[in-house]
């Protein structure tokens, strides 16, 4: 998943939509990420590239909202209710997934798995 | 030639004096229809003349600039809503007189002319970048110009408005949080979004002109300048096109001082601007730098426009079949109970089963793939088969069905043919279902009186008096660390995390030592502590809390003065952030207040406690960042009960790091199995130390 300064970023993605829970007055995802601008790339035990800067998902509530949309532990993920998130510092990442105001957060993820599905799937002839 | 006996007037003249009248309120319009559709839109017509009035009074009568604007809003929102809904009284009179007009003809044809279902189509998350020069954004130079902007969304008749929001240049995008739902669109619907803005600052009386000298100064100046003028002059651009742009549309529009909203930008998007995701739409822009209601727009805007045809979301058809599938006994037909909704034909056994929303025994995707064709008659039966045939993987899979009686047969091959032509009018709407959320009734949000830009967005609501909100949360934490204590489950993970973590186990944290080391950690640590000792008498746990709390609590709880970690990042992050040094910050947006937020916000353990019954998945989170704190003191449980809660809302306190993948796998509150150590590694990895993490 690297990425050429200037160039327009290319991933197979994956849409996924977690309904926010509420607990009492709070609105919980159920996941935490790791990564940003600000942060540290070569910590990052789930990147290919130790220096994507992305924001991952680090863990994944089992049972909670994220789990249960499908969300991955190691996921990139790349945009948040249309606000990009593969520039941008950490607390901005957070911030945006947290709003309070909405409900449902959209999320375009990928994995490598994504990545590698698609190969596999061009690979074979078309009968 | 109007014949004034007859009931159904075609249109009424444009400047005649019976418009004037009617415009005036003396007549109703209603005297002269006849039908229930045209009454309704006299009676929205009134409505909103009424609340129009209502603007203008308030406009008149306010004072303060916000509510001057908001009602400048509703003015122009009314205004617009009257414009359409005359128009499309004049439409509706058109038709039917086209109507009667065919009919006498009668060289009407057959009318089978398919008309495709209705749908909801909904717009949310509408968001317009702002490109500010590096000038007026960064170094702050120039007066700050603010102008007060809304969106006007309409579709077909219905009209509505987003809510205002102020701008100025250290917001980066215009954000509407509104979603706007439109019930009744057919696929060839056009959706006008326009952006209106009004500069919130100059006298009120400048920009405005008497309409009455707009409108006399368009009719005499010929009808493409005298639109020119009029658009220049006016806030909306429907009235040329509402009334063809002939004469200018003397609406009794009395002449308010008072703010004026000029359209901004437009687009208009369509069915082809449909997805499931956000999209980014181009906009038009009207006027330019001189204006005083000027922003400088990106040009374009992002949005989530999305479709629920009602093909998909209703039931289309519904009634009693045999079905076959082919291939199997010729004689082996099971008696069902089928739903055409959406892409699929769902077979329940009964008929009851639909509303008790039991599975459907199978179902037969009816989608664009499909094809459907009636049989030739069978010679057992008396009525013609309808065979479906689809593609699964690469074969063919056909059944048939088969009703009782032809007019059924009949029926159900409409209802299929008209299934078909839904799908090919509403496209890729009919792929998927769309999800149209409903804005939920939420709290209303504390009113916030500038928006902030995606650089400060939170907002804290609490008070100033950080230690007693700690205190509070803490009491809480108490209790219900009690009762999860009763359950018996706290100590088997405070015991996992002792193997796990040598370090961090028999750590006695005297309050003062913490806090002593607390300081040299990092500098930047200055604004908070002077907060930390005045907690500290309270109680030991504000100690420990305070310096959990403060922005790198993680680190800094782990790594006592004895000997720090080196973290490179998070540092010179704060570093940023902490640009007022020393003074006690209240509100440092991103660092700080975490007590504050805690209590309205999404804590990751901290929501969970408020019903320790809860089923584990949700209360996996309570325990697992406190384990990572337990060993550590006697009190340590009620410490970590606050890094909890402090995790998720200090962007920089990440307790839960390395620990927490353990217990939030597998069984909650037993020891990691052996299989479990191969994760581990990962774990330390996920050092919150090295890497730093948040919980959301």
């Amino acid at each position: 998943m690297a990425f050429i300064p200037g160039q327009p970023v290319t991933a197979v993605v994956q849409r996924i939509e977690i309904q926010k829970l509420r607990q009492g007055d709070n609105l919980i995802l159920g996941f935490s990420i790791g990564g940003g601008i600000d942060q540290d790339p070569g910590q990052n035990p789930f990147s290919e590239d130790k220096t994507d800067k992305g924001i991952y998902v680090t863990r994944i509530t089992p049972g909670g909202p994220a789990d249960a949309a499908g969300l991955m532990m190691g996921d990139k993920i790349m945009q948040v209710n249309g606000w990009d998130m593969t520039m941008v510092t950490h607390d901005q990442a957070r911030r945006t997934l947290t709003k309070k105001k909405e409900d449902v957060v959209r999320l375009l993820v990928t994995r490598k798995s994504l990545e590698e599905a698609v190969k596999q799937s061009m690979s074979y002839p078309r009968q | 030639m109007f014949c004034r006996n007859q009931t159904a007037r075609a249109t009424v003249a444009r400047g005649s004096a019976l418009e004037m009248e009617i415009r005036r309120g003396k007549f109703r319009k209603s005297v002269f229809l006849d039908t229930s559709q045209d009454s309704d839109i006299q009676k929205k017509i009134d409505h909103e003349i009424r609340m129009r009035d209502g603007a203008c009074k308030l406009l008149a009568a306010c004072s303060q600039r916000d509510q001057a604007l908001e009602a400048a809003k509703s003015l122009q929102t009314c205004s617009t809503r009257i414009m359409a809904y005359m128009s499309e009284l004049q439409r509706m009179k058109e038709a039917q007189v086209m109507q009667k007009v065919t009919r006498r003809s009668s060289d009407a044809g057959p009318m089978d002319d398919r008309l495709p279902c209705k749908g909801k189509v909904a717009i949310s998350d509408l968001r317009i970048p702002l490109m500010w020069k590096d000038t007026e954004y960064f170094k702050n130079k120039g007066e700050l110009h603010r102008c007060a902007v809304f969106c006007l969304l309409q579709l077909g008749g219905e009209i509505f408005d987003t809510d205002m929001v102020i701008v100025d240049r250290t917001l980066t995008d215009i954000c509407f949080d509104n979603t706007i739902v439109f019930t009744d669109a057919s696929p060839g619907f056009e959706l006008r979004v326009e952006l209106y803005s009004c500069c919130s600052e100059d006298d009120y009386s400048a920009g405005s002109t008497p309409r009455k000298l707009a409108s006399k100064l368009s009719s005499s100046l010929g009808r493409s300048a005298g639109k020119k003028l009029r658009a220049a002059m006016e806030p909306g651009p429907c009235s040329p096109v509402s009334n063809g742009g002939a004469s200018p549309l003397l609406l009794p529009v009395p002449s308010v001082p008072g703010p004026k909203y000029h359209l901004l930008a437009h687009t208009t998007l369509s069915l082809s601007h449909v997805q499931d995701s956000f999209r980014t739409h181009d906009l038009t822009i009207s006027g330019n730098e001189e204006c005083s209601y000027w922003l400088p727009l990106y040009g374009s805007m992002c949005c989530r426009l999305a479709a629920q045809p009602h093909c998909m979301t209703q039931q289309m058809m519904s009634g009693c079949l045999k079905v076959k599938q082919c291939g199997g006994d010729p004689q082996s037909w099971t008696k069902v109970f089928a739903v055409l909704k959406g892409t699929s034909l769902f077979c329940y056994h009964r008929q009851e089963d639909v509303e008790a929303n039991i599975e459907p025994a199978f179902t037969i995707a009816v989608n664009k793939e499909t094809r459907i064709r009636a049989s030739e008659k069978d010679p057992h039966s008396k009525v013609q088969n309808i065979c479906i045939s689809n593609q699964y993987g690469g074969e063919e899979v056909t059944h048939t069905l088969t009703t009782d009686s032809r007019e059924d047969t009949h029926r159900w091959m409409e209802a299929f043919w008209q299934h078909f032509y839904d799908m090919s009018q509403w496209k890729q709407c009919c792929d998927d279902l769309m999800k149209i959320e409903l804005p939920s009734p939420r709290k209303p949000a504390p009113v916030t009186p500038k928006q902030g830009s995606l650089y400060h967005e939170m907002v804290i609501e609490s008070s100033d008096d950080l230690s007693s909100t700690v205190s509070d949360i803490l009491a809480r934490r108490l209790q219900e660390l009690e009762l999860r204590s009763q359950l018996g489950t706290s100590p088997t993970w405070m015991s996992v995390f002792d193997e796990n973590n040598p370090k961090s186990a028999g750590r006695p944290r005297p309050c003062t030592s913490r806090l002593s080391g607390h300081s040299p950690c990092t500098p930047h640590r200055l604004p908070r502590s002077p907060v930390s000792p005045h907690r500290c008498p309270q109680t030991g746990l504000l100690s420990s809390d305070a310096s959990l709390t403060s922005d790198s609590d993680s680190h800094c709880s782990t790594s006592p003065c004895s000997h720090h970690h080196g973290w490179p990042e998070p540092p010179s992050n704060f570093s940023l952030l902490s640009s007022s040094p020393s003074r006690l910050r209240p509100r440092t947006l991103s660092l700080d207040a975490k007590l504050s937020t805690l209590r309205g916000r999404g804590y990751g353990g901290g929501g969970t406690f408020q019903c320790p019954c809860q089923p584990p998945p949700s209360s996996l989170l309570a325990p697992i960042p406190i384990s990572s704190r337990s060993p550590r003191s006697q009190r340590s449980t009620q410490t970590t009960l606050s890094c909890s809660s402090s995790t998720s809302s200090n962007s920089s306190s990440n307790s839960e790091g390395s620990h927490s993948p353990e217990s939030s796998e597998g069984a909650p509150f037993s020891r990691p199995s052996p299989a479990r150590r191969s994760l581990r590694n990962l774990r330390a990895r996920l050092d919150p130390r090295n890497w730093l993490q948040s919980q959301v």
